[in-house]
């Protein structure tokens, strides 16, 4: 049956990998992720899950944990935040190259201290996972769910990450949907790892093995099978969504983005996370008062949905980008992949960028607004500067 | 939407405040978002906590900074931390104080509804946790959520023997909270400075002392050592007490094997 709960964000990430039914968690704790896992360690002790819940000294001793489990051919859940995901960077990479579907949440926090930004997952984004970024508590848990059917699904076999800002959502408790068990059980079937890597293993499956561990075999084509199996979950991570919709009502976009009242509008933001959650705030009154720009939320930053903004920078004038992170020494790391995407366009909208929110810096309806309000008057042409602001 | 300013002091309850009445309210069929202020978790530092009332799902994710509501869940809090800042004209402050609401040193454009909610919380609960009393003032003064409701929530909360005495404590205080009186024409106290994080003065944090028999002191160092805010030195081997720098949290009197140290209330 399903049922409804107040409840923090943590509690949502929690209740998605129980209703994924996970076999395997390991578990090192970290603020703000620190109740994810206590949640679950509780779920495990009082019978509610039946899973493997593994207590390490270290968060890259998490991963690897989850990596052998998933080897093994068990559901594998891990969840982390900021320096606590720095530390699983390299076993991050021998889960993606291995291809095994684990499933991890991250808890947004700073790499520069307590408070969020996505500094702590942008460390992460060459290493071959899946990230789906949440804006909300129901957003976590609904995602939480489809990220096992993304990673687990024949085409893509990656590892997935689905996140949430820490504190504006881990601690922050709003109404949520708990699914019911029978209908998550019929969305999302029991993993059945067709190459577990256990002993006596059929050839074929000898074979996956070898050759996604790089054994006897051109040694670039890992990488590229990667690249491909990115690619082919563009189109997984939208028949998820809409699965998903079909099963629970509700649905996030096309999976990839979500474009929030863009329809006749001159320009559009983009926005991540919680940040797109305040925007739609800022897009209502703006609009109120006549104003024609929209949001476009970005949910998908691996794989990074790049047609999708070349047919939506088609339509508009200007483009504001709201970056939660930045590359040092270079910029916002989405205002340039967006701006990329656009370089093939006849006619190419202006693009801004603006960081915002990092290190927990508090992003109100107003910051917004102003956002919108320089993006719209690069919209009408004006000589807007500087190019990329600070919010 | 409605929004309401928790403040508190770290142990208070002030979080669990916030999200037993996004609970309550969503069983009336609100749309609620509970959202509590983490610093550095300091018994008696002061606290706020934040939640937003709707019809349908609140998208803002900054903070309260214009609320509707403000509630005080400790009597001298007010003296430190300007409780009133950002709040709408015509708002209404909930505030724990136990003597008329005119001596509160609450004054401007608001109405302002009190209660003694430490009085109330240790007849029911034996402790000073104020919370559910504010909870029960909170929902007679504002009549946005009914007691039932929060009854409901509380007992879900902490069933058993815990939620029965906070029952008590949240009727209690829906009963003896006075009702909003305009307090337009009342002078503010004047600007006081923000409470400091790294201030040493504490006392304003107190609601018991340690009252020290030297007598009983045998010097044995033990409150000296456990005090959580350094405020025991010891002099020609007796224990003392430096009440600017002790936030009342009664450590020493558990440790101290003499029974040298009881705490005693403060008056207002
Ligand atoms: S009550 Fe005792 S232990 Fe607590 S701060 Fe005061 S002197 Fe220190
Ligand atoms: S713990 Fe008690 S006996 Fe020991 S020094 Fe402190 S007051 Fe004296």
């Amino acid at each position: 049956m399903r049922r409804w709960e107040v409840m923090v964000g943590n509690k949502a990430i929690a209740y998605a990998a129980k209703l994924a039914r996970v076999q395997f968690i390991s578990a090192y704790p970290i603020t703000p992720q620190t109740s994810v896992v206590e949640y679950l360690a509780e779920m495990v002790a009082s019978g509610e899950l039946d899973a493997e819940f593994v207590n390490v000294e270290g968060e890259l001793t998490a991963q690897t944990a989850a990596l052998g489990a998933s080897a093994a051919g068990a559901r594998a859940f891990t969840a982390t935040s900021g320096p606590g995901l720095l530390y699983m960077h390299h076993p991050m990479h021998m889960t993606s190259g291995g291809r095994f579907p684990v499933v991890m949440a991250v808890i947004h926090r700073s790499v520069k201290g307590m408070q969020p930004d996505h500094s702590d997952m942008m460390a992460q984004r060459d290493t071959g996972w899946i990230m789906l970024e949440c804006e909300n508590s129901q957003e976590l848990l609904d995602t939480g769910i489809m990220a096992f059917k993304i990673a687990e699904d024949e085409r893509v076999r990656l590892p997935t990450i689905f996140a949430g800002d820490g504190y504006i959502l881990s601690y922050t408790a709003e109404p949520v949907e708990i699914p019911a068990q029978e209908d998550v059980d019929a969305f999302l079937p029991p993993y059945r790892s067709k190459y577990p890597l256990l002993p006596g293993l059929a050839d074929e499956a000898r074979r996956v093995q070898m050759e996604q561990w790089g054994i006897g075999q051109d040694p670039q084509l890992r990488w590229r099978r990667q690249q491909e199996a990115m690619e082919a979950a563009k189109m997984v991570i939208r028949e998820v969504n809409e699965e998903f919709y079909k099963w629970f009502g509700r649905r996030y976009g096309n999976g990839l983005v979500e474009e929030y009242r863009c329809e006749d509008v001159e320009a559009f933001i983009v926005a991540m996370g919680t940040i797109a959650s305040t925007a739609r705030t800022a897009i209502d009154r703006l609009q109120a008062r006549g104003k024609k720009i929209g949001l476009v939320k970005l949910k998908s930053f691996r794989p990074f949905p790049s047609e999708e903004f070349k047919r939506l920078g088609a339509m508009v004038k200007a483009i504001g980008v709201i970056d939660r992170n930045i590359s040092l020494g270079s910029g916002g790391i989405t205002f340039q992949e967006i701006r990329s995407s656009l370089y093939d366009l006849d006619e190419r909208p202006r693009v801004l960028g603006f960081h915002a929110g990092l290190c927990g810096k508090e992003v109100r309806v107003g910051d917004i607004e102003m956002i919108c309000e320089k993006t719209l008057r690069a919209a009408e042409g004006e000589e807007v500067t500087p190019l990329v602001d600070w919010v | 939407m409605i929004e309401v300013r928790f403040h508190g002091r770290g142990g208070q309850g002030a979080v669990t405040a916030v999200r037993i009445l996004a609970s309550a309210l969503y069983l009336e069929g609100k749309y609620t978002q509970a959202i509590p202020m983490y610093g550095t978790e300091r018994r008696g530092a002061p606290v706020v906590a934040f939640l937003r009332i709707g019809e349908s799902r609140i998208n803002e994710r900054d903070l309260v900074h214009n609320p509707d509501i403000v509630v005080v869940l400790d009597p001298l809090l007010s003296r430190t931390v300007p409780v009133t800042d950002g709040l709408k004209e015509g708002g209404l402050i909930v505030m724990n104080f136990p003597k008329p609401g005119n001596e509160a040193g609450i004054g401007g454009r608001f109405r302002l509804a009190t209660v003694d909610a430490t009085g109330i919380a240790l007849e029911a609960l034996g402790r000073p946790i104020t919370n559910t009393a504010m909870l029960g003032a909170f929902a007679k003064a504002s009549g946005l959520v009914s007691l039932e409701s929060l009854e409901k929530t509380l007992l879900e909360q902490w069933p058993g023997r815990l939620g029965e005495m906070n029952l008590r404590a949240l009727r209690t205080a829906y009963e003896r909270v006075t009702p909003p009186v305009d307090v337009s024409g009342i002078q503010a106290l004047g600007k006081r400075p923000q409470e400091e994080i790294f201030s040493r003065d504490v006392s304003s944090w107190r609601i018991f002392k340690p009252q020290l028999d030297e007598g009983r002191c045998v010097g044995c160092r033990r409150c000296y050592i456990y005090c959580p805010e350094v405020a025991i030195s010891m002099t020609q081997g007796k224990a003392r007490v430096d009440y600017s720098s002790c936030k009342g949290c009664g450590i020493c009197g558990e440790e101290c094997p003499t029974g040298a140290i009881s705490m005693i209330q403060e008056v207002l």
